[in-house]
């Protein structure tokens, strides 16, 4: 199984120190808007939780050390990545019809 | 059936012999299968992502002065339960693992707890929107009011996504009580600890999900009307 | 005599003494993949025949038999029950589940429980796509494709059809979950992934989609329900929403879900090719790639569906440039097969016409794809019956000729009996000539402009509908006459040895036939080639008792 012996004290450790880390990333999520890079707010959070998402995924999770869970792990994130490219990056962030269209320029809207 | 499996042996010509593996008792393969399942719920909550930035795209502006309408206490408040909610979960697993039966039953109960204080959090920032006028088919979310769209597909998204995240707390809650009721029949134990693995990792997914959706609807706007623009 | 699997079976829940209950509660991988296959053709059958009464309405110009609204509903109910109940589920819940596990040496799937528990999901999923016939006013007129903001607004039962197509999107996801461990985990001791047979590569393949694009589809459709019931606007136009976000969303699934119906097929053809060349096939490697390279490109030329919906103009020529691509390994494969032959000795048994027929059929249709490829043309040819006939040439000439060539080919496996050989023939030369009959002139009538899903047309596209409608009566008679001659198999057939057509592959060394409850006798070790071949014999022969080689 692999899995049997278990160093409870030092995995023990492990976990609490994550905690701290996510808590001090948490804080530094409140903070960011008027302390730093507050010209681009949307790029520094999804960073801090890319952070995040990575030391959950890897400590959590356990995903160290695992090779094939990880290479499934990287191939579904680099899907949603392109679907991300093509549609956000391609083609809606040159719509073509801005001016024209009612979603975009309907009476009620700004 | 799958405690008494004794595995088959497969020889090769040289007479060497290579244990089979059956898909009794194959703790890995129940580790991979919910690994799978959980790239599912990514590519889910991905495309809802996607349809988010899709409107966020068309509608800048909008979206930064909904965001900035959100309630961030609350929101906060809540990211630091599920974040101690996943630290009992874990901690909980760990015990089971090293044969502390009774401090992992404890550690469960602690998460379950948890959670219920997340829903209920959940629950009156719902309701404070409401009397604000937004809500699912009401006042200002309705066809005929003059929020720009922009404003009005940010909130409607927000309702989902959040709803469909309690969705899974509550799951989550359900599955928690079931893996007690599991434990006290003695199914699952020191050495047979795959269904508790499996639904830690889905208590890790509930709160991995969080640690997008909270930046994405409470942060954006936090910088003021103008978010950095 | 010893027993085979129909004679015992494991439970799901307890050990039922009655053989119905015992069917119901299965959680042999060979007992739920027969299943599969009779729902699914029944299904098929409904399907086959809303077609012939839509071929009956266009014999002629001008409303006879049905109106407007009904044929709308006709073609939607068509292409769901054929898209979402019979061809999704397709080859993998009735092949990958009877043969794959066979084909690597397992026992069973990774979880058999679990695979009970899909098979009566899709069961549920069925149901509620066929209550909404019934309930309300009638089954959705959208097309299959559900397209917004019309399918919110339309006063059919829409929602009913979302969610129906959610359920087997669950199954679908869960038979792929299964499949994906089951490969990764139970492949008998020494067989690598380049030592599994081209079937596994394929089932492999077509996993990763089942498992990655259907979640898409299944939030869209959520997406959808939350807008016709909460209002939230996010497809509809009056309310802010784009639909093309939904066709997107839509397509990021039902792209790659046409390889989700392909790869498992040929897998198949794979399997044929060689085993009636007795002849190792050509470029085994180069196939199992292509395999997983059509399923990694397939994700990422969903948007030709959209070229004329209002993308921008750099996304059109991206997805134009994306989709050629899957081409490429589409034809690696067809080179690898026709070399295969070269040289082979032949031997023309029914499964075989079927893959040479398909070769064929299927090189039309994927060619005719290649055309609408290109952004201009398409302009052109959107929505008319070219698409059509692009679309049944490489899912029917494709997809369900490979299925039946599957079903030809394991049919002395899965029941122990063997089928009349001429009369098989037959049938298939009856579908293959009513095949072309019908769908060739659509082609021409749609580069001349005929619309699809129009229920009239104007009077010089007459003798297309007519050439049409003969070529599926031709096509059903050799429908019904096949199922025929399975049925007159399986009753009076006469009794088929374990490896009747010479093959190699693991599924035909088992000790008898059909096979006993948990497959083979031993785990054989694999430390051969799949498909090796001799002067025209299979080297690898075992002791079917103790599976040790004894060649």
């Amino acid at each position: 199984m692999g899995t049997k012996i278990v160093n409870y004290q030092e995995e023990k450790k492990v976990y609490y120190k994550v905690l701290v880390g996510l808590l001090l990333l948490t804080a530094v999520t409140f903070i960011q808007p008027h302390m730093f890079m507050t010209h681009s707010t949307f790029l520094a959070q999804m960073v801090i939780a890319v952070i995040k998402a990575w030391l959950i995924v890897i400590y959590y999770m356990h995903l160290k050390g695992e090779k094939l869970i990880t290479a499934m792990v990287w191939f579904a994130m680099a899907l949603v990545a392109v679907f991300f490219i093509i549609v956000i990056g391609i083609d809606v962030s040159n719509f073509q019809y801005g001016a024209d269209s009612y979603i975009t320029s309907a009476p009620t809207a700004n | 059936m799958s405690h008494e499996y004794i595995p088959e042996i497969a020889t090769e010509r040289n007479g060497t012999e290579h244990e089979v593996q059956g898909w009794q008792d194959d703790f890995y393969g129940g580790k991979l299968g919910f690994w799978l399942f959980m790239l599912t719920e990514v590519m889910m909550f991905g495309a809802m992502f996607l349809a988010l930035a899709y409107y966020n795209t068309l509608h800048q502006q909008d979206f930064l002065d909904a965001s900035a309408s959100l309630n961030r206490l609350l929101g906060g408040t809540n990211t630091v339960i599920l974040l101690v909610s996943a630290l009992t979960m874990g901690l909980g697993l760990l015990k089971m693992r090293a044969g502390d039966v009774k401090g992992a039953k404890l550690m469960i109960w602690a998460t379950i707890i948890l959670a219920a204080i997340f829903l209920v959090i959940k629950g009156f920032e719902w309701s404070a929107e409401y009397h604000h006028g937004i809500f699912l088919m009401h006042d200002q979310l309705l066809a005929d009011s003059p929020l720009p769209f922009g404003q009005k597909l940010f909130f409607g998204m927000y309702f989902t996504m959040t709803g469909l995240h309690g969705f899974h707390i509550i799951i989550g809650i359900g599955l928690m009580l079931w893996l007690l009721k599991r434990i006290n029949a003695g199914k699952v134990s020191q050495d047979h600890h795959i269904l508790y693995w499996n639904i830690a990792l889905y208590w890790d997914i509930v709160h991995l999900i969080w640690v997008f959706v909270f930046p994405y609807y409470y942060m954006i706007g936090a910088g003021g009307a103008t978010g950095g623009h | 005599m010893s027993k085979s699997y129909f004679d015992e079976t494991h439970c799901a829940i307890g050990h039922p003494k009655s053989t119905f209950m015992q069917w119901m509660l299965t959680i042999d991988h060979k007992r739920i993949g027969i299943m599969y296959a009779a729902v699914m053709f029944t299904f098929f059958f409904v399907a086959v025949f809303t077609a012939l009464a839509m071929r009956i309405e266009l014999f002629a110009p001008g409303g006879q038999y049905m109106d407007g609204d009904t044929f709308n509903q006709a073609f939607t109910l068509h292409g769901v029950i054929m898209i979402f109940l019979f061809i999704i589920p397709g080859i993998p819940a009735v092949f990958g589940n009877i043969v794959m596990p066979l084909m690597i040496g397992a026992k069973d799937v990774s979880f058999p429980r679990l695979n009970w528990f899909t098979f009566w999901l899709y069961i549920a999923g069925c149901c509620i796509a066929l209550a909404s016939l019934f309930i309300g006013e009638g089954v959705a007129d959208t097309g299959w494709t559900f397209y917004a903001p019309y399918s919110l607004n339309t006063g059919t039962n829409v929602i009913m059809a979302l969610v129906a197509a959610f359920v087997l999107g669950m199954a679908s996801i869960l038979t792929g979950l299964n499949f994906l461990v089951t490969i990764h985990r139970l492949r008998a001791p020494g067989m690598t992934f380049f030592k599994m047979p081209l079937f596994v590569w394929g089932i492999y393949a077509t996993a990763w989609i089942q498992l990655l694009a259907t979640p898409v589809v299944g939030i869209t459709l959520i997406l959808a329900i939350m807008e016709k019931y909460f209002g939230i606007g996010i497809f509809d136009p009056a309310k802010g929403g784009d639909p093309v976000l939904f066709q997107h969303l839509f397509w990021i699934y039902s792209h790659p879900a046409v390889y989700l119906m392909i790869l498992p097929a040929f897998g198949i053809m794979s399997e044929i090719i060689p085993t009636f060349s007795r002849k190792e096939i050509f470029g085994y490697r180069t196939i199992a790639l292509s395999s997983a390279s059509i399923a990694g490109i397939g994700y990422l030329v969903w948007g030709h569906h959209l070229y004329t919906s209002g993308m921008s103009d750099i996304a059109k020529t991206v997805f134009s440039f994306l989709t050629f691509f899957v081409a490429i390994p589409t034809g690696v494969k067809f080179y690898d097969w026709v070399a295969t032959m070269y040289k082979g000795k032949i031997v023309l048994s029914t499964p075989m016409i079927w893959a040479l027929g398909t070769i064929i059929t299927f090189a039309i249709g994927g060619i005719t794809g290649i055309t609408i490829t290109m952004i201009g043309l398409d302009i052109h040819l959107q929505d008319t019956y070219y698409t059509v006939a692009h679309f049944h040439y490489a899912i029917l000439g494709g997809v369900v000729f490979l299925m039946f060539a599957g079903m030809h080919y394991w049919f002395p496996l899965v029941t122990g009996k063997m089928y009349n050989e001429t009369k098989a023939k037959i049938a298939f030369y009856l579908q293959f000539v009513g095949f072309n009959l019908l769908w060739f002139p659509m082609f021409i009538a749609g580069y001349y402009g005929m619309p699809r899903r129009y229920f009239d047309y104007l009077p010089e596209f007459e003798i297309y509908h007519q050439i049409s409608f003969f070529g599926a009566l031709i096509f059903i008679a050799g429908l019904i006459y096949m199922f025929w001659v399975f049925f007159k198999g399986w009753t009076k057939g006469e009794a088929a040895t374990p490896n009747p057509w010479n093959a190699t592959t693991l599924e035909w060394h088992l000790p008898t036939s059909p096979p006993p409850l948990e497959n083979h006798s031993k785990v054989p070790y694999v430390d051969f080639d799949p498909y090796e071949y001799h002067q025209g014999e299979p080297v690898v022969k075992f002791n079917y008792e103790t599976m040790q080689r004894i060649d």
